[in-house]
């Protein structure tokens, strides 16, 4: 059963991005909401499946490590597989309605999508350090046509700005790679993690990890690398941002994240640790101070990304050198941090989205008196707010709960005052937009009004958000589920 | 002084670079790796159904690698066709009318097409293979759509996009084949190996021609203006 479900997650995406490509774009959305609909179940059904089963090995080709790619089918992997699953359909969706089917380069849209969403799942499910770059270049690639679609001057310009800084980070990581596989001969992240812990010549090994993180941490725009970013995500159609923003900036964490806790712990050191840690508070601070200041809505939100996205580096202080008990509290935090920011971002972009068409212009003091003619999408606007700033229920607020504890408890009390700081600020920034728009004084009464679907899309990610802080438990059960199968 | 500052800075860092990739390599070459990949290959090569390891490890070993990169390709492709403003081939700005280049031609296209169908068959017992072949085949187109050749197939129309899907929806349909017939994705039939590796191969060098021919074709830029975000506003 499982072997079925996981050539059906390969298999389908790639499958739709040929045939969408095809087809034109109103063809390739029905096709598309069939192959969301298969997506989706084949996702529920392989997280099902790794909740009671447990993990496992997928050999593609039939090969072993390492001669051939293993894949990687842990809690950690089928929940992202699931999240990806979740918020790529709500995009997907959005996109049929809010695109425009008469312009003809909209149709490239969907075979972008579908690839997009199978490099998501290389990602996730990639035990070998080339396979996974293999992937970051699909996803790469894809986000890039995605938000070049149309080939405008500004949208270019921001997608060439985009494709530098993805390339030179994937050229760090492949260096890193090269000098790893030099070292020990294998590609396969569980080779190597044994290798090193076994004692494998590792003072040499600092510089190759060091170049793989740097590379990474570019690409999920990493203060003070960030430039690329906000450009990028303000200037993509809003489905595009949202799916930016929400997915693809965590998959090159989430290898980042995995090399860390893999081989962190014996090549990395205190030093390092924490100074990713600082970088990461320093893009807390400054992402949201940044995002107060813009005036334009989906630059607030683009800022905001790359303020959630410093959160995430927190990870690496507070899981180097500290108990077991408190590294998995981390561990979990961070996780809840990617899927409920995944979940409120992409809430965000698309409610975003939604205003901007009805009002016509992108800037935040045009949002005046829009709180009366499209009061929904501006409650998801907050409800995704609400989550971003960490106050209770919330997806948000269990994350910083739990990062609060992990700081406590390994005495690193210093990062209280950014997990504080950053709520704060968010809060700021997220009251901004709604001050401008219940401001009644306006000569417009000029409102278009998006369709229905496209409001409650983001209500849906909103609500998942929100209520994700209280079914954090099974979530967090089935992402903590320890890997035995590692390293065999 | 900024100015000075920063250049001081970025040569630090790219002296501080090099150094410290100077010491690893050294380190490293000077170690002996733990696990003998290249001998595991060689006893695995029977297997695999070529005789060259270069094209059992892209085909056979690690072909989802090699799946996912040509959908890498195929997304070059789309992005490059998606900014396409080609109403026209016949644009007299691409067309040079330089007898050298005519001349040339008739040598070279013949003679590159040869290398090309040499290039893939190669691959399987010594370097050779679809990207090599493939390069070689869009090197032959560019050189004909410079001469002006018409080349209607390179519209951004179906023909284009089929152009650009085969050799990736032919892969992939052998994988998810051996899926359901055999125990995983990717997984060839033993007995099918060397046939099903000859035919992805040749459906790859086309579509990676067309990949490459395509990005050149559709160079110029779309400068139609479309509002911001006001699709229907």
């Amino acid at each position: 059963m499982t072997l079925w479900l996981m050539a059906g997650l390969l298999f389908t995406p790639l499958a739709w991005a040929v045939l969408t490509l095809l087809l034109d774009f109103s063809k390739g959305r029905v096709v598309t909401w069939l192959g969301i609909l298969v997506q989706v179940l084949v996702s529920l059904g392989l997280w099902a499946a790794v909740a009671s089963d447990g993990e496992f090995l997928y050999l593609l080709g039939g090969w072993q490590a390492p001669m051939g790619i293993e894949l990687r089918v842990d809690g950690l992997a089928v929940t992202f597989v699931l999240l990806t699953a979740l918020v790529a359909a709500a995009c997907g969706w959005h996109a049929s309605i809010y695109l425009d089917p008469d312009k003809p380069w909209n149709r490239y849209f969907w075979p972008l999508f579908w690839f997009l969403w199978a490099g998501l799942n290389a990602v996730w499910l990639g035990g070998d350090l080339f396979n996974v770059y293999v992937g970051l270049e699909l996803i790469s690639l894809a986000a890039v046509g995605l938000v070049a679609l149309g080939g405008q001057a500004d949208a270019l310009r921001a997608a060439i700005r985009y494709l530098m800084a993805a390339l030179l980070g994937s050229l760090a990581y492949l260096l890193g790679v090269a000098l790893i596989y030099g070292q020990f001969g294998t590609l396969s992240l569980a080779g190597v993690t044994d290798l090193v812990s076994n004692g494998g010549a590792q003072s040499n090994l600092t510089f190759p990890l060091i170049l793989m993180l740097l590379g990474l941490a570019l690409k999920t725009a990493l203060f003070p690398m960030h430039g690329w970013l906000p450009p990028a995500h303000g200037i993509a159609k809003s489905p595009v941002s949202a799916l930016l923003s929400a997915l693809v900036v965590k998959a090159s964490f989430y290898i980042a994240a995995r090399l860390w806790l893999d081989l962190g712990g014996d090549l990395g050191g205190y030093a390092l640790a924490q100074l990713i840690g600082v970088l990461g508070s320093l893009a807390v601070i400054w992402g949201s101070w940044l995002a107060f200041r813009q005036a334009k809505l989906k630059q607030v939100v683009a800022y905001s990304s790359v303020a959630q996205i410093g959160y995430l580096f927190l990870l690496f202080p507070l899981t180097w050198g500290v108990t077991d008990a408190i590294s998995q509290q981390a561990q979990q935090g961070i996780t809840l941090q990617v899927v409920s920011h995944a979940l409120a971002k992409a809430a965000m972009f698309l409610a975003a989205g939604n205003l901007i068409m009805s009002v016509g212009s992108n800037r935040v003091d045009a949002l005046a008196g829009v709180s009366r003619f499209l009061p929904f999408s501006l409650f998801s606007f907050g409800l995704a707010g609400v989550s971003l700033m960490g106050l209770p229920p919330t997806g948000g607020f269990a994350a910083k709960w739990l990062l609060l504890q992990a700081s406590l408890a390994s005495g690193q009390w210093w990062w209280l005052g950014v997990l504080l700081a950053g709520g704060l600020l968010s809060a700021a920034y997220v009251f901004r937009v709604y001050r401008a728009s219940f401001i009644e004084a306006t000569d417009t009464d000029q409102f278009y009004h998006p369709s229905r679907s496209l409001e409650v899309i983001p209500m849906i990610l909103a609500l998942l958000s929100l209520g994700l802080g209280l079914v954090a438990e099974p979530v967090l059960s089935v992402m903590s589920l320890p890997f035995e199968g590692a390293g065999s | 002084m900024m100015r000075f500052f920063s250049v001081t800075v970025l040569a630090a860092a790219c002296l501080a670079f090099a150094g410290a990739l100077m010491v690893t390599v050294w380190h490293i070459s000077g170690t002996q790796a733990p696990v003998d990949l290249p001998g595991l290959l060689v006893e695995n090569l029977e297997a695999s159904g070529v005789e060259h390891p270069i094209t059992a490890v892209l085909l056979n070993f690690r072909s989802y690698d090699t799946l996912l990169e040509i959908g890498v390709l195929v997304i070059a492709g789309i992005a490059g066709i998606s900014m396409a403003k080609t109403t026209s081939l016949e644009d007299p700005l691409l067309r040079t009318s330089d007898s050298l280049l005519y001349a040339l031609q008739r040598w070279f296209v013949p003679l590159m097409l040869v290398l090309a169908g040499y290039l893939l068959w190669a691959g399987s017992d010594r370097p050779g293979g679809a990207f090599q072949a493939g390069a070689v085949l869009a090197a032959s187109g560019v050189l004909m759509r410079l001469g002006g050749t018409p080349m209607e197939f390179l519209r951004p129309g179906v023909l284009l996009r089929l152009g650009l899907a085969l050799g990736f929806s032919v892969f992939l349909l052998v994988a998810v084949a051996s899926a359901l017939a055999g125990d995983a994705f990717l997984a060839y039939p033993k007995a099918f190996n060397k046939p099903l590796i000859l035919v992805i191969e040749t459906v790859l060098t086309f579509s990676i021609a067309m990949v490459l021919l395509a990005l050149f074709v559709s160079a110029p830029v779309n400068d139609a203006v479309e509002p911001e975000e006001r699709e229907r506003g």
